[in-house]
């Protein structure tokens, strides 16, 4: 295709920056799964280069939250603009063409088992963006550098424990140069003793332009890097602020319990 | 295409013939799941209760079974074996007898009967075996600790605990098994069984009307195999609850396997 | 005993290779060839089968797996006189009996090789298509590039079983009288008469190390593969 043979020539000169401006608006963004209605009206705008943590209990609708924005689910109702432009309709070239601008990091990784590290990142650049193998071997190693992990370039998945996974995941989803980047609680599946250099990993991406949605439960890093939380129960945002605002004055009845829940879980007050 | 003549096979002596290869095939499915039922369990005993030997010699008829092909089997039991039995029972298998006549005019007390109810039966058996042992192994380890914990025997955990959920965990292999075992009967029309495959190429040479009667013998076939199938599925035990059985490191699968 | 063996030694040209010096393999060589050949068609058809059933759910999908069930649902020997009588309707022409049967167990596996694939699709954890979506990969270079490699890999252990399987129904050549192993040791058996016992003991035998001489080579594959 004849816009492929430009995106292949600007992808060697410039990092996809198709979108002029990285933001993220959900404009009453409904989603149900049959009967169940999982997010009710969700109306909230992340702006280019913020870091927004997203905080709730399960069954929130959290992670549904932003599977939505690159289509991983589909919306039942209401928009998502990304750009200030609409992308529930976007199928084919253009739906994947936005997926490469967003970036993706799992809970469960999702590393491809049958590739070594290295292959895992060069592979998107050579199939999907027309890159050259030695360019793209050689963008994979200088992201593994930043990760902290191009010792291991030629290890296999299953060779890597799940921090040194997730990190890998996490330079995979930053091959195409994203412009946002969304995290499904990436460290949920994680030993506690490798989530330190996961959120390491993370905290040196922010604030470094890159647009960042972090779904998490890590109180240390939503209160430390993002620049405002937000809090979803029941499928409805009930609280959104600056990270001291959020945990030392939350207003909703409920953000107190359940912050009472995660910070101080053996004194809890009887529900 | 030539034009389908169905009078030809479905009127006179071709249906006649089709009807009895039927029965046959039925009767002969019978007492081959009956055999290999009945050696299946017996060596299952055996792996559990007869120690190392026990243990090798179930092994051997396994593989023996299981890595050659049924109709060798055949040819060997009907030519080779036949021969090594005595001559005074040969005589009498071959004669007429009428308590030798089942329902449907097919006669059981024949050579060919006999040997293919009986290769067939054996050759089962070894697959009956192991997907038995895969639905007893499939009970996990936890529920063998908890039962010899709680100071069951290991005759009480195989009869209250393994076997009847191994038994709800294999069944639907179980049938496979059978349902295999009744396609390959097929294969006993190599020793001129006038099963239904033989008699469905009677008929082709009868009148040579091949298309015709290898489209009833088809259809015969997968009907059988839809019944048999929805009739075994319902008498058999279920299990309780949807558990994934471990996979198998070699699932064989081609014509002689389910 | 001793003349039993005879008989195998004085025929032993004729049930390894048949009449190969006529032109006309037979025997063990013919049995070697209907497998291999039957392998090679079956393999990359049941692959793309699969891989048709996996991208279109629906119609296709259904088609693909009545179309199995069919097959599977018949002997095998039935699928055999359907291609023994339809190929030369389509073609026109006389095939080789051996090439009809061996494109008789190419069907048949090819819906073998299809069920497996299909299996190995839906054991893959769904996160890894969904990464490859997440990087922009479309459904073509997903299957090829992601999915099939894993699965390829996890289901050889029964992919060779369908194989070994494969072997022994060569034997069925024997009912439409193709000169592979088992057909020829039946003309053997007939023309002799009095040693059936170790011409079809050495069939058995000549089958029985095939067949174990490939499971060993399976077992050698599974310890020194990476664990995935």
């Amino acid at each position: 295709m004849l816009s492929d043979l430009f995106s292949r020539s600007a992808a060697r000169a410039a990092d996809f920056s198709h979108l002029e401006h990285a933001s993220v608006e959900f404009r009453n963004v409904i989603k149900r799964y049959g009967d169940h209605q999982v997010l009710n009206g969700i109306n909230f705008t992340v702006a280019p280069g913020e870091v927004v943590a997203i905080l709730g209990p399960s069954g929130s609708g959290k992670s549904t939250l932003i599977r939505l924005i690159n289509q991983l689910e589909s919306l039942n109702g209401g928009e998502i603009l990304i750009d200030n432009k609409p992308t529930r309709t976007l199928t084919g070239t253009a739906l994947r063409q936005l997926r490469s601008r967003v970036g993706f990091v799992f809970q469960q990784f999702n590393l491809y088992a049958h590739l070594n590290a290295g292959q895992n990142i060069s592979l998107a650049l050579e199939k999907v963006h027309g890159w050259t193998p030695q360019q793209a071997q050689e963008r994979a190693l200088a992201l593994l550098e930043k990760v902290g992990m191009v010792e291991k370039a030629h290890h296999y998945p299953a060779e890597l424990s799940g921090g040194q996974q997730q990190r890998v995941a996490i330079a995979r989803a930053l091959a195409s140069s994203p412009q946002i980047i969304l995290f499904d609680e990436p460290t949920s599946a994680l030993d506690p003793e490798t989530i330190g250099e996961v959120l390491q990993v993370m905290k040196s991406l922010a604030h470094s332009g890159i647009t960042m949605i972090v779904v998490t439960h890590e109180m240390q890093f939503a209160r430390e890097i993002a620049d405002r939380v937000v809090f979803i129960d029941g499928g409805e945002i009930l609280e959104t602020a600056p990270p001291e605002q959020f945990f030392q004055h939350p207003e909703h009845p409920r953000t107190r319990r359940f912050l009472q829940k995660v910070l101080n879980p053996l004194h809890q007050e009887q529900p | 295409m030539p034009a389908l003549d169905w009078q030809g096979v479905l009127t006179g002596q071709p249906v006649q013939w089709i009807l009895s290869g039927f029965l046959t095939t039925l009767w002969v499915t019978l007492a081959g799941i009956v055999i290999a039922s009945g050696f299946a369990m017996l060596f299952l005993l055996l792996r559990t209760a007869g120690g190392k030997t026990g243990n090798a010699v179930v092994s051997v008829w396994v593989s023996l079974f299981r890595n050659t092909p049924l109709l060798v089997q055949l040819l060997f039991w009907y030519f080779a074996a036949w021969n090594g039995l005595p001559l005074v029972l040969r005589e009498y298998i071959n004669a007429d007898h009428t308590w030798s006549i089942l329902p449907g005019d097919v006669w059981w007390f024949t050579p060919e009967f006999l040997c293919s109810a009986w290769g067939l039966g054996v050759f089962t058996s070894a697959f009956l075996i192991e997907e038995i042992e895969s639905g007893l192994q499939a009970v996990s380890r936890g529920q063998r600790q908890a039962a010899l914990a709680q100071g069951f025997s290991s005759w009480q955990l195989f009869r209250f605990i393994l076997l009847p959920q191994g038994l709800a965990h294999a069944w639907q292999p179980v049938v496979g098994q059978y349902l295999n075992l009744m396609k390959l009967s097929s294969l006993a029309s190599g020793i001129g069984f006038a099963e239904l495959t033989y008699q469905v190429r009677q008929i082709e040479s009868y009148n040579a009307h091949a298309l015709e009667a290898f489209t009833v013998g088809t259809v015969l076939y997968l009907l059988t195999g839809v019944l048999m199938g929805l009739l075994l599925g319902k008498l058999g035990p279920s299990p309780a609850k949807r558990i994934r059985r471990a996979p198998k490191t070699t699932i064989h699968t081609g014509s002689e396997n389910a | 005993m001793i003349a039993g063996l005879a008989v195998i030694t004085d025929n032993l040209d004729y049930l390894l290779w048949g009449r190969m010096s006529a032109g006309q393999p037979g025997g063990v060589l013919l049995t070697l060839l209907m497998a291999l050949g039957a392998a090679v068609l079956a393999l990359p058809a049941g692959i793309a089968l699969a891989s048709l059933a996996w991208r279109f759910p629906g119609t296709v999908r259904k088609v693909l797996y009545i179309w199995a069930e069919v097959i599977r649902g018949i002997p095998l020997i039935f699928v055999i006189f359907w291609m023994w009588y339809l190929l030369p309707l389509l073609t026109g022409g006389d095939l080789p009996g051996a090439v009809t049967v061996t494109l008789a167990l190419a069907w048949f596996t090819a819906a073998a090789v299809m069920h497996s694939v299909l299996a190995g699709l839906r054991a893959l954890p769904t996160g890894q298509y969904e990464a490859a979506l997440t990087q922009g990969f479309g459904t073509q270079q997903t299957l090829w590039l992601i999915l099939l490699p894993q699965v390829l890999r996890t289901i050889l252990p029964s992919l060779l079983g369908i194989f070994i399987s494969l072997l022994k129904d060569t034997s069925l050549a024997f009912i439409v009288n193709v000169p592979e192993l088992t057909t020829v040791a039946g003309q053997v058996n007939n023309r002799v008469q009095i040693y059936p016992a170790a011409i079809f003991i050495f069939t058995g035998v000549v089958y029985y190390l095939l067949c174990c001489s490939l499971e060993q080579i399976a077992k050698r594959w599974r310890v020194t593969r990476p664990a995935f």
